[in-house]
């Protein structure tokens, strides 16, 4: 018999198997990988809140180990992770505000005194490679080690001399809207964690 | 010159995708201003539209011609989610530096194009060589686009400082409208050479 491949049913017939077995294949797929994806997702933060609270690690499982020892605060659903060093206190938190064109997600960490930015590192972003990517970058990050934040934060093409208690940093050139951007979360969520810590939090 | 160095020559060269055709274009501009990232994209253009050929070529006689464009898009998004699976999956860290790109694979004109053009229309292997070279004249052209706009833009290769730090970097460079300007010169340049290696070959009349 021949099958007339014009006909509607046979059209019909046809799409539904093709898309049915494909996304099933996809379907399968995903599923087999998804633990994967899911450490590794983990992972980046897990190595993210260390690296922005200046912990060291080696591996995966060392860097594992050593975030479990944080003591974990809540408050209204910002995750706090807090680590001691010589007896002062380092607070991380996990930011989640818009950049540019989608969301940055994020660590700060500050001492004790919510003032001193320890580190800063970020889990996810989305801005233009090369321009507001580059706030991913070393040099970047590291300008925030040690800046001292009385009042706000400023990310700024104008910052020339390297002077850690002027509560600001040198914007990216190319990337004003990111860099402004950015500005506006690590405010915000300074202001956060300072409610936060001086409202007082419960243990979790 | 047997099919398949035929199919290469053509491919790489004489009807380059990005040179000749003026496909792919736009992604073309949004990932060249790094080397690494344009290899990988590419790879993954590559790859993508070699065995979305190869699928499309091997059940080319069962798809009605009504829906020969919808089962073309589902073969080839099916192979692009594939290669993001797989890299989320096994290397994080690329996938991550990526970002939005692997997804923007199945909007790239060249891989509807040889599906179109070609697997609609030859065997499976053969149409699997036409679109993994396909992609690979891809690659060459952007990798070219990418080493002029990061060598100029940040002064690296593939990440490497090769340029001196008293080197001012053209903040242009890392833009995509640069991309407009090192393309269109590119083409210039290397359609005047095959225009006149053309005209050498055919003594100045038309073929």
């Amino acid at each position: 018999m021949k099958v007339n491949k014009e006909s509607k049913l046979y059209t019909v017939i046809f799409s539904f198997v093709v898309t049915f077995v494909f996304v099933f294949v996809l379907a399968f797929l995903n599923m087999l990988t998804a633990s994967n994806v899911q450490k590794s997702q983990e992972f980046f933060k897990i190595r993210a809140v260390l690296n922005a609270l200046g912990i060291t690690y080696n591996s995966y499982d060392d860097a594992k180990e050593k975030f479990q020892q944080l003591n974990k605060l809540q408050h209204n659903g910002s995750e706090i992770f807090v680590n001691t060093v010589d007896g002062k206190k380092v607070y991380a938190i996990i930011f989640h505000g818009s950049g540019l064109w989608g969301p940055i997600d994020g660590v700060l960490a500050v001492a004790e005194d919510l003032e001193t930015i320890v580190g800063i590192d970020f889990i996810t972003q989305n801005e233009t490679p090369g321009l507001g990517g580059r706030i991913e970058e070393r040099w970047f990050k590291d300008q925030f080690n040690g800046e001292r934040i009385p009042q706000k934060l400023e990310i700024s093409v104008s910052k020339t001399s390297d002077d850690k208690g002027d509560g600001r940093v040198d914007a990216i050139s190319g990337a004003t809207l990111t860099s402004k951007a950015l500005e506006k979360i690590l405010n915000d969520t300074l202001e956060t964690l300072r409610t936060a810590l001086r409202g007082g939090v419960k243990n979790e | 010159m047997s099919e398949f160095k035929k199919i290469l020559k053509k491919n790489l060269w004489s009807e380059n995708q990005v040179l000749v055709q003026i496909l792919g274009i736009c992604s073309t501009l949004a990932v060249t201003n790094r080397m690494l990232n344009t290899l990988i994209m590419t790879l993954g253009v590559s790859l993508v539209t070699g065995f979305s050929n190869l699928t499309i070529s091997a059940i080319r006689s069962l798809i009605p011609r009504k829906v020969r464009m919808i089962t073309q898009v589902l073969v080839i998004a099916f192979y692009v989610i594939i290669v993001d699976i797989i890299l989320r999956a096994y290397v994080p860290e690329v996938s991550k530096a990526l970002g939005p790109y692997v997804g923007l694979i199945i909007t790239n004109c060249i891989i509807m194009g040889r599906a179109e053009a070609f697997a609609q229309g030859n065997p499976p292997i053969l149409s699997f060589w036409d679109g993994l070279t396909a992609g690979l004249g891809y690659m060459w052209v952007l990798l070219t686009l990418a080493f002029i706009r990061e060598l100029l833009g940040f002064g690296t290769v593939f990440g490497v400082k090769v340029l001196p730090s008293s080197f001012t970097p053209w903040t242009i460079m890392v833009m995509p409208p640069s991309a407009f300007f090192v393309l269109a010169v590119l083409i210039w340049v290397i359609r005047g050479f095959i225009i006149r290696s053309e005209i050498k070959f055919t003594g100045g009349e038309k073929k």
